[in-house]
């Protein structure tokens, strides 16, 4: 008789039990975030190569590699540091290369300001791979040979400084020395030369001559934003560079002409989706009339787009984009090449396609560039499939192709690629 | 945990006496489960993990964070979603400014792109972060969205059946609940198609009380479909305990708000 009470129990508790030897985590998973730091990446090789011959380079693959990312944060007290780095193995360019991403100090200084000092990847502004505000630097030799998208923001060393407050919020970044885009240098892909008159690469790859390092020449860049019952404001403001090397010096070697911004953007729900709409004016602070031929002009820009869930898991982005060039009759007097001078108007459409199924385990996008003025396009259809929370696979390609040799995306013709990811994530 | 698990037995047993109050209004019922269920106390925090099984039995798993604040009991609300697991979605981060008169403002933040991207209003019944939950089952869906019916009312529970206002955002023809006529939990929701068959469930598996509040611990979704499941755990569970508005902004995306953050002493 003195067991039927525990035997009771038993009973009792029998479905709880049950369920604790069905449930799949040990107990001490949680205790995972107790750890102070821990590392964390991936390891991932990637081939691409080319859909037709490049005449100028021997090469026909675009895409040779394997990478290893190693990250890892520590936050001691008040402070957090923050490391994330490649080391991969470049067929490409035949040698190892490394590249540190994130080697930063980020505290919080009074209640409302934070600040990031460090090597780091920044990004701000509405447009999906249009960029008219966010002069960071891109890495668009990455972004055309397929590798995964985080490497189009190309890291920056920076001092940040955001400051919040009711009224508005501030972002404010200070780039020392001078952080270009990585551009076309004819090493991986070959690229349009007025003075050629068609496509180069030249060997040893073509290297830009970079504004002298001193305090005047580093990079101011100002954001000023507040979210109002939903729609997301902004003001911009930047003092740099050019971020491509579009100037050439009186040597005719290419350089970056000086440049200051202004700008703002609204981002807000409208009907089923958003709105996006963004403006820019580049000053290009040594030709402001536009009759020096060797500096780019000034410029506007400008953006709407619009996405939505149009089907379940099928979401659609469009967007025009608007390049001005300003001075135009002037550029076009002064140019000794005007025949290869961009039009007056550039125009930009794009079109995002995304469609995820199996609960997001594939992912089918397809960007489109299509520019009406330049009569050229560029495709990027990517296929993405996550095995597990370690194994994933990721399929693409890049296609250029258009009417005329010396606008953006047809000059990329015979870059034009198809490539394969497959990453293990640690 | 155990001794939890005998008090919701004999608290069970005691909703016979409770009998006597039922309540008839369905829409009564649908807005105190739905207090019950996403806005108990002013505020809250729960750490969150999610083991995902396809139909093959493959899994995976996320792990997050999540703090809420309530603008208005029943109305507006905030959440902050921070993961942690696995390694690749680790400092994503997902911010809802949710409303009752219009829809629902959300943000993801991707850490590898410093990108604060904005995610489409319609986009709420999809799968949350690869989970069988959908992102609706997260923060909660309005309760003016469908139309309820108080269909039986058994010795535990209120069942009742929901049809949407307008179907064409929904992937579902109806729903059923068990709603737990104490705790006023929802325990059981059924989700059928236009031809009347089941093919998702949600359950509640554990309940345990945490300041006074009835919380669900465990929960799993089934896609009886397609095969699969979700099982959903909740843990460091705390309510009332002061997070400030200004905890819901861009600035928790880029910079996660570690004091809040931070896994409490229990």
């Amino acid at each position: 008789m003195k067991h039927l009470l525990p035997a009771l129990f038993l009973c009792l508790l029998l479905p709880a039990g049950l369920f604790a030897q069905e449930d799949p985590w040990g107990e001490d998973d949680w205790d995972d975030e107790e750890q102070e730091s821990r590392w964390s990446g991936f390891v991932e090789g990637g081939f691409g190569t080319r859909f037709s011959a490049d005449p100028l380079i021997d090469n026909p693959h675009t895409l040779e590699e394997i990478r290893w990312r190693l990250e890892s944060e520590w936050q001691p007290g008040r402070y957090t540091f923050g490391f994330k780095a490649d080391a991969a193995y470049d067929g490409i360019e035949g040698q190892w290369t490394g590249e540190v991403r994130d080697l930063t100090l980020a505290f919080t200084a009074g209640a409302s300001t934070d600040l990031k000092i460090g090597r780091q990847v920044q990004t701000w502004g509405t447009g999906d791979l249009v960029f008219l505000n966010d002069l960071f630097p891109k890495d668009f030799v990455s972004f055309f040979a397929g590798r995964d998208d985080e490497y189009l923001k190309a890291p920056g060393n920076a001092i940040r400084i955001s400051k919040y407050a009711p009224a508005v919020n501030i972002d404010f970044s200070w780039t020392p020395v001078f952080e270009p885009d990585i551009y076309l240098t004819g090493e991986r892909f070959s690229f349009f030369s007025p003075i050629a008159g068609g496509n180069v690469a030249p060997d040893p790859p073509l290297s830009a001559i970079e504004p002298e390092k001193s305090l005047s020449n580093g990079e101011f860049a100002l954001r000023l934003f507040r979210n109002v019952e939903g729609r997301e404001y902004a003001l911009y403001a930047y003092n740099g560079f050019f971020k491509q090397p579009r100037a050439l010096t009186e040597d005719l070697e290419p350089t970056f002409a000086a440049m200051t911004s202004l700008g703002a953007s609204l981002r807000r729900p409208a009907g089923p989706g958003l709105l996006n709409s963004e403006v820019s004016y580049y000053a290009s602070r040594d030709d402001r009339g536009g009759s020096d031929p060797l500096i780019p002009n000034d410029q506007f820009r400008f953006l709407a787009g619009y996405e939505w869930e149009a089907r379940p898991n099928f979401t659609v982005g469009l967007q025009y984009y608007l390049e001005w060039t300003l001075d135009y009759d002037v550029l076009i007097d002064n140019s000794p090449f005007p025949q290869y001078e961009a039009d007056e108007f550039r125009h930009l459409l794009t079109n995002r396609l995304t469609y995820r199924a199996g609960r997001d385990r594939y992912t089918w996008s397809l960007f489109t560039f299509y520019s009406p003025s330049d009569q050229d396009f560029y495709l990027r259809p990517i296929f993405t499939y996550r095995h597990s929370d370690q194994w994933s696979v990721y399929a693409g390609a890049n296609l250029f192709g258009g009417n005329k040799p010396d606008t953006f995306f047809s000059q990329l013709q015979d870059a034009s690629n198809a490539y394969l990811r497959v990453r293990y994530n640690y | 945990m155990r001794k939890f698990a005998i008090q919701s037995l004999i608290l069970l047993s005691l909703s016979a006496v409770a009998a006597a109050e039922d309540l008839s209004d369905a829409d009564e019922i649908v807005s105190r489960a739905n207090l019950a269920a996403y806005y108990v106390g002013a505020d809250g925090r729960s750490e969150v993990r999610m083991i995902i099984s396809d139909a093959q039995g493959r899994q995976q798993r996320r792990q997050f964070t999540v703090l809420r604040r309530d603008v208005a009991e029943g109305g507006d609300q905030q959440f902050l979603v921070v993961f942690s697991q696995p390694s690749d979605v680790r400092g994503t981060a997902f911010l809802v400014d949710k409303h009752v008169d219009r829809d629902d403002d959300r943000w993801l933040y991707l850490p590898g792109l410093d990108l604060v991207k904005r995610i489409s209003a319609g986009d709420k019944r999809t799968s949350f972060v690869g989970a069988h939950y959908f992102y609706e089952d997260v923060s909660g869906r309005r309760p003016s969205d469908d139309s309820h019916e108080l269909i039986e009312t058994t010795d535990a529970f209120y069942v009742l059946r929901h049809e949407p206002k307008d179907a064409a955002t929904v992937e579902f023809a109806s729903y059923t609940t068990w709603i737990d006529k104490l705790t006023f939990l929802p325990m059981k929701i059924e989700y059928r198609n236009s031809a009347g068959k089941e093919y998702r469930r949600v359950e509640v598996v554990e309940v345990q009380e945490f300041g006074g509040h009835p919380t669900v611990t465990t929960s799993r979704v089934m896609d009886l479909a397609g095969g699969g499941q979700t099982d959903m755990q909740f843990r460091y569970i705390q309510y009332d305990v002061g997070i400030p508005q200004d905890i819901f902004t861009e600035r928790s995306l880029r910079t996660p708000p570690r004091e809040w953050l931070e896994r409490p002493a229990e």
